[in-house]
């Protein structure tokens, strides 16, 4: 009965009922538009920084990390990835060397990353091939050819096809040096990586290196990337009493999820500053209105109806409005994430900016999840209730006299 | 037996705030089932003030009231409410009908509120609604009625239910004069078909002519209270 009651009052209170739609509709649909783009934007950090190169899952020496030297490599390379071969959902997988090496060119001398690597398989395992900038991408035949990041490249004066000079250690420490040309030069936008990063194939680098059967790192490729600890895990099964260790990305990149955890804070502040916004703006309306009606009220208490009975038929104006809007808003709040998931928003102004947060593209997706949905619609309506609570409270406190003479 | 007893009723107002003002002073007063009766004096005497402690729409300072045998002053506020609810009808000066609902919704409010089944309640609208010549304009909206037919309605809500003791503040106050005393046969007939006690203020003597018993007030006290001849 109280619930027919309200419901009318709903449908017959048509410029009140639209206002009050309107206002929790935008407020649901931005909230909820507001964490996944939150969401996305973290998402694609992390994602940027793992797929650039160091990838999901790696394999080391237990002692590499603490020490990474010739000491503590990955001595036999094959057996590691029979094992690989033998777990389940694991897409691709490739070994690397790094090594370090001192660079001559004409014009400067500098030390940077020597690295070894299947160039085919990098194709997916990072994103050197996707960046590059000038000349062209190693090929798995190439011996002396250099591939260089661009910042490297300007730090040492070379352009493609000029010649490099290395110096380094091989695995057995003997002297080991070659000249090299320069094939091509990419760019990620990760400053540190683009200055001091350069590959050439693992095919030559073992011959300079001897390194046959050697890597200082196996980079893993799950089929389904969520699923990167759980296969970190599998291969921890099926390495246990091996000098190696595994880790997946949320390990070997703590300390920038970290400092995202602490940017991610922030953005919670952001959020909830927010919320306090809307609920102020939404008790304030709330407030109008119901103090509109303290006439009706008072004309209601008069004729009978008891103070709990305004309550209930208040609350279930406002639930009723309340689940309509947060169900509206929902949709479109999901909506809008789901499309800007699928088609990124473009941010080519802000590209520098968004670099030093490591996200190379200057797009920023959303992330969809039914759980930012519910949540965000569950927040609202739980906010819808709260913030019609005082004025219902408030108006119900009045004296029916007083409150019919209201105008 | 007294239907509705008041006793040593006083209302003062600004009492907390230290300005007192007295808008009525030591109240007593019997009412048998089944009158009909008119509060009437000047401005400012006191009438809407009684007629709100009588249905426990305001509390009075000091005194009670007893209405068959309950004592309102005694009540919380819920309980004050079901009293209203179930045994108080009241008719406004400016009818207070419920905005957003229909003559016939409006209407049904309170019998809705005491959990009358929906073929009761139609049947009885359909009879309260014939009575009054306000059966034409059951769904229509308070806006969409005039004065006279806003304030059929409001009656028609306030007896619809049946209730032992109809209030009515000024009923015909914001009426014209052919309104008003249409208005007051109708109350009269209710009166005696319904075997509903009626109270009502007024200071209009036409309306006054048609009450049996006739209370004066001055200054929040009775200065008359005589049966008129019929």
């Amino acid at each position: 009965m109280l619930f027919q009651i309200a419901w009318r009052n709903v449908l017959r209170a048509r410029r009140r009922t639209v206002i009050t739609l309107a206002l929790s509709t935008i407020s649901t649909a931005f909230f909820i538009f507001y964490v996944a783009m939150m969401d996305g934007s973290y998402a694609k950090i992390f994602k940027d920084s793992v797929e650039i190169y160091p990838g999901y899952v790696q394999i080391t020496h237990s002692g590499y990390r603490d020490d990474p030297g010739y000491e503590h490599l990955i001595f036999d390379a094959k057996n590691v990835e029979k094992a690989i071969r033998e777990t389940p959902g694991i897409a691709l997988f490739a070994e690397r060397f790094e090594g370090f090496a001192l660079y001559a060119s004409d014009e400067n001398s500098i030390g940077g990353m020597f690295a070894g690597i299947d160039p085919e398989k990098e194709k997916s395992l990072s994103r050197v091939y996707k960046a590059m900038k000038e000349g062209a991408y190693l090929e798995p035949g190439d011996t002396d050819k250099l591939l260089i990041g661009a910042d490297f490249a300007k730090r040492l004066g070379v352009k493609v096809g000029d010649k490099v000079s290395i110096i380094t250690n091989a695995t057995d420490y003997s002297f080991a040096a070659d000249n090299l040309t320069v094939k091509g030069i990419f760019q990620t936008h990760l400053h540190d990586f683009d200055a001091s990063a350069a590959f050439v194939t693992k095919s030559y680098f073992d011959r300079v290196m001897l390194s046959q059967n050697m890597a200082t790192h196996i980079i893993v490729l799950p089929a389904d990337t969520r699923e990167s600890a759980a296969i970190a895990q599998a291969l921890r099964e099926k390495l246990a009493g091996t000098d190696y260790e595994v880790q997946d990305w949320h390990q070997y990149m703590s300390e920038i999820i970290e400092a995202m955890e602490f940017d991610r804070y922030n953005g919670i502040i952001m959020m909830w500053l927010f919320l306090i916004i809307i609920l102020f703006v939404i008790m304030i309306y709330a407030l109008l209105t119901i103090f509109s009606r303290t006439k009706e009220i008072g004309i209601m208490r008069a004729i009978g109806t008891t103070p709990l009975q305004i309550f209930y038929i208040l609350m279930l104006e406002t639930l009723i409005l309340g689940v309509i809007s947060v169900a509206i808003g929902g949709v479109i709040g999901g909506w809008l994430s789901y499309y800007f998931e699928l088609h990124p928003i473009h941010m080519e102004s802000f590209e520098e900016a968004y670099r030093q947060y490591g996200i190379v593209e200057a797009v920023l997706p959303t992330d969809f999840s039914w759980g930012v949905v519910l949540k965000g619609t569950g927040t609202m309506l739980v906010l819808n209730l709260l913030c019609a609570l005082y004025p219902i409270l408030r108006v119900n406190r009045f004296k029916p006299v007083d409150a019919i003479r209201h105008i | 037996m007294t239907f509705l007893h008041l006793h040593g009723i006083e209302k003062i107002y600004g009492k907390e705030k230290g300005i007192k003002t007295t808008a009525l002073h030591t109240i007593d007063m019997d009412i048998e089932k089944g009158e009909f009766i008119v509060i009437s004096g000047p401005s400012g005497s006191g009438k809407s003030t009684l007629l709100n402690i009588i249905g426990g729409l305001d509390a009075p300072t000091s005194g009670e009231v007893i209405l068959d045998d309950i004592n309102l002053t005694e009540l919380s506020e819920h309980e004050l409410s079901k009293e209203r609810l179930n045994n108080i009808g009241f008719v406004f000066q400016a009818y207070n009908l419920i905005p957003v609902l229909t003559a016939r919704e409006n209407i049904e409010y309170i019998m809705t509120l005491q959990g009358w089944d929906k073929a009761k309640r139609e049947a009885r609208v359909h009879e309260v609604a014939k009575e009054l010549g306000i059966d034409d304009l059951l769904d229509k909206r308070p806006d969409q009625l005039s004065g006279g037919q806003q304030q059929r309605v409001a009656v028609a809500r306030a007896v619809a239910s049946k209730p032992g003791l109809i209030l009515a503040d000024e009923p015909t106050a914001n009426l014209d004069s052919k309104n008003a005393e249409d208005l007051m046969e109708l109350m009269k007939e209710l009166n005696e078909k319904e075997e509903v006690t009626i109270i009502f203020s007024s200071h209009d003597p036409m309306v006054i002519g048609k009450a049996k018993r006739s209370i004066v007030l001055k200054d929040g006290r009775i200065l008359e209270n005589r049966l008129n001849g019929h």
